[in-house]
């Protein structure tokens, strides 16, 4: 497996937020884990990012335990439910942002950046300040700025989820399309059902601190915690 | 024009003529001689306060020197000091009781205060120097820029914080490209806060200073109670000047970069 998670527990106080989380994942496919808010899955995705600490368990990336490596050195990006662009910096140094800490020659960076902001449509916007663009290109950037480093493993957390319904749909499908294009691998954690069915390749579910990944769709769609059924007849009897 | 207009602008203007009004009357002062009741206007105006105090014995220039040099310590090593101690008090697990502790010196006045520590900084032959003064005014500026930025270092500056590093970014790197860029203009208001703080203050002065150290405002003190009101008024134009120019300064390029 790509990436390896074995028996990662974690306590806040007497709080148990984890409880026991394995799982694995293989290269170039991405994960959903869909559950509700306060079940743990944006701190599992923190601990894998080497941003919070597991109490117990490892971490394995590419056969490597990285457990105890330090987060600027995993070359795991974590993306936050917000876009989080420097305010300070404009959309071109935004996505320059990985390559300048790697002292890439400024040659090179314009030449990727340049790339990236075609790949993303953003081309016309690149002096503009964060403020001066809108949510979706906010997050388009944030996109950027993570896959212009190549790092092995990508972490969404909730990336769509302060857009409205029109943009998310539309990034939505972006996401599809980059994670082809780069081949991205990642863990895309969602509350929403849809779009846990859209973005993953895998689905799982997380509730009260455990993990459970679902071998297809169609198993995913007949558990009945997921909620996929009631949501089903919902519409059916409307 | 509109009435609502009007009035807004006479209110503005009053506020203007209340607040210029006594720092003319003291430039006013301060190039008079012979001002006895009944007369409306002094009998002389001249530059002799000015320049004998300034070039006679009147020691105003070295005092505003200590001043400058006292005030300018002070708010360097408080800004920096506060912005560094206060990231690790707003992340630290008893952040409350850490905050608590830094209200300790506003809690009494800075007279008392000053008393309260005199014993010791005359065990560490603290008093009557410029060190000694620095060290005393930091006690009130530290925690008070310690306070300022506590409310600096939220959730969303922690997030910058974490982004950075999972983008290969040390925590040195985040603080010299993110943290210091978007703190800046805070940074630069504590400053100034903190300037104003020490170059107005008396009380811990006088007492740690043993009088020994003339700063402008205890100058200023020592003419009001000579009597002598012209040079009181001069101290106190000098007095005023580094803080209109930090406040133009602020105005000019702090708010302007901010819009």
């Amino acid at each position: 497996m790509f990436l390896q998670i074995n028996h990662i527990q974690k306590k806040y106080k007497d709080k148990l937020v984890i409880q026991d989380v394995s799982f694995g994942l293989e290269a170039h496919q991405t994960l959903s884990i869909l559950g509700k808010s306060g079940c743990g899955k944006s701190t599992l995705l923190k601990i894998i990012a080497g941003i919070e600490e597991q109490n117990k368990g490892d971490v394995f990336l590419n056969e490597k335990n990285i457990s105890n490596i330090n987060s600027n050195e995993r070359n795991i990006v974590y993306l936050f439910q917000e876009p989080l662009l420097f305010p300070n910096l404009n959309v071109f140094e935004n996505i320059a942002f990985g390559l300048r800490i790697r002292k890439l020659a400024s040659a090179d960076v314009e030449q990727k950046v340049e790339q990236m902001l075609e790949s993303l449509e953003l081309k016309d916007h690149d002096k503009k300040m964060p403020h001066q663009i809108s949510g979706g290109q906010k997050q388009r950037v944030a996109f950027g700025r993570a896959l212009i480093i190549n790092p092995p493993l990508i972490l969404l957390d909730e990336p769509f989820s302060s857009l409205d319904v029109e943009t998310r749909a539309t990034m939505q499908q972006l996401y599809k399309t980059i994670a082809k294009k780069f081949n991205i691998t990642a863990l895309f954690v969602t509350h929403d059902l849809k779009e846990a069915l859209l973005m993953g390749d895998k689905i799982s579910y997380m509730d009260k601190g455990l993990l459970e990944i679902f071998d297809s769709k169609k198993d995913f769609i007949e558990a009945d915690k997921t909620g996929v059924k009631s949501e089903i007849e919902f519409w059916n009897n409307l | 024009m509109s009435t609502t207009f009007k009035k807004r602008n006479i209110l503005l203007w009053l506020l203007a003529i209340s607040f210029i009004t006594p720092i003319i009357t003291l430039f006013f002062l301060s190039f008079s001689k012979n001002w006895r009741f009944p007369a409306i206007l002094p009998q002389q105006f001249t530059f002799e306060n000015w320049s004998y105090l300034f070039f006679s014995g009147g020691n105003i220039a070295p005092s505003f020197l200590i001043s400058l040099v006292i005030a300018l310590s002070v708010a360097l090593f408080a800004t920096l000091l506060g912005f560094i101690t206060s990231k690790y008090i707003a992340y630290h697990k008893y952040r409350k009781k850490l905050l608590m502790l830094t209200y300790f010196p506003f809690a009494l006045s800075p007279v008392i205060f000053a008393l309260c520590l005199k014993y010791y900084f005359i065990k560490m032959s603290l008093t009557g120097n410029v060190q000694g003064i620095i060290l005393a005014q930091l006690i009130i500026a530290f925690p008070y820029s310690v306070i300022f930025f506590t409310g600096f270092w939220n959730q969303r500056i922690k997030q910058y914080e974490d982004l950075v590093s999972t983008l290969g970014g040390t925590t040195s790197y985040a603080f010299r490209k993110i943290v210091m860029p978007i703190a800046k203009s805070l940074i630069l208001v504590c400053f100034f806060q903190c300037f104003l703080i020490s170059w107005f203050e008396f009380g811990l002065t006088s007492i740690i200073g043993y009088g020994k150290v003339e700063t402008l405002t205890i100058k200023v003190y020592q003419f009001i109670t000579e009597a002598n009101i012209f040079y009181a008024a001069l101290s106190c134009c000098l007095l005023i000047l580094p803080p209109v120019i930090l406040l133009w300064f602020n105005k000019k390029f702090i708010i302007q970069q901010a819009k």
